[in-house]
């Protein structure tokens, strides 16, 4: 049977938007354990910034970030099929990625000097939604809900829970716990 | 320039063509297949059937737990087959291109 230009055109963008759709649901299901896990970092270390003296946020956080770190490196490497692989260095573009975050985190603390700990508090949600958000709507759709629940639940907090801004911070966790249920369950 | 490969040039059969290669011989259970192709059960199973008789697909049953799983995974024949055929497809759009000037 022979084919037309336009029918083989077609087809070959069909086995390009197939594949692709397949790297999108297998990236979501090692992408979900990933949150799950964040998710009890999070509720970790919003819980000790609203029960522990603010001597002990810093060296806590930078902790339980190298525990997260390390975690997501594991389950992305458990999470990757046998012989389909991940691009090569997705190690190192994992740890560059972490690392360019936590500097860029510390660096905007140092430079804009948040006088108001309930901004500090609020920053890391905001910068976590924004990332998913841009993540989401340039490869998969479904961090961008997920970042944006975490950056509307963050300014929710913000604006009409300051007082227990920590705890409402380590409630919302459960959202990016059901997020990465969800993103898994594909 | 080869022929068309009547059996994989189905859409559906296609897709699933498409997503078992990108397994790289790995294979993918039928929920996941089903998702990404966007098919629905009886569509998925009957193309399946095809590819299985064609020897392109290789299905195989088991049990996970007290659940049976259906996966597929591409055979060195269908995956060799899926390769000449995407030449095909590439081949006939560059040979128009070329027509076109």
């Amino acid at each position: 049977m022979a084919i037309t230009r336009t029918e083989a055109a077609a087809a070959l963008s069909d086995i390009e938007s197939t594949q692709r759709r397949g790297m999108t649901l297998r990236g979501y299901r090692v992408g979900g354990p990933i949150l799950m896990m964040w998710s009890l970092i999070w509720a970790t270390g919003y819980l000790t910034m609203g029960l522990a003296p603010p001597e002990l946020w810093l060296p806590v956080w930078l902790g339980l970030d190298v525990v997260g770190v390390a975690g997501a490196l594991l389950l992305a490497r458990a999470g990757k099929p046998k012989a389909a692989g991940a691009p090569p260095g997705m190690t190192w573009r994992l740890l560059g990625g972490s690392l360019a975050l936590m500097i860029f985190a510390l660096s905007v603390f140092w430079v804009m000097k948040p006088a108001d700990p309930a901004a500090a508090m609020a920053f890391p949600g905001l910068l976590i939604g924004v990332i998913y958000a841009v993540v989401g709507f340039w490869a998969a759709p479904r961090y961008a809900l997920i970042g944006g629940l975490m950056f509307g639940l963050t300014l929710v907090g913000y604006f009409l829970f300051q007082p227990w801004l920590p705890f409402w911070m380590a409630a919302a966790s459960g959202a990016l716990f059901l997020s990465g249920v969800w993103l898994w369950r594909r | 320039m080869a022929d068309s490969d009547d059996i994989i040039h189905q859409p559906l059969r296609l897709k699933i063509m498409a997503a078992l290669s990108a397994e790289k011989g790995q294979p993918l259970d039928f929920p996941r297949l089903k998702a990404i192709t966007q098919a629905t059960d009886g569509n998925l199973g009957s193309h399946l059937t095809t590819l299985e008789k064609a020897g392109y697909v290789a299905i195989e049953k088991d049990f996970v737990g007290k659940r049976p799983r259906t996966q597929a995974r591409l055979t060195a024949e269908g995956r060799k087959a899926f390769r000449a055929h995407v030449d095909y497809l590439r081949a006939v759009v560059e040979a128009a291109d070329e027509e076109g000037g």
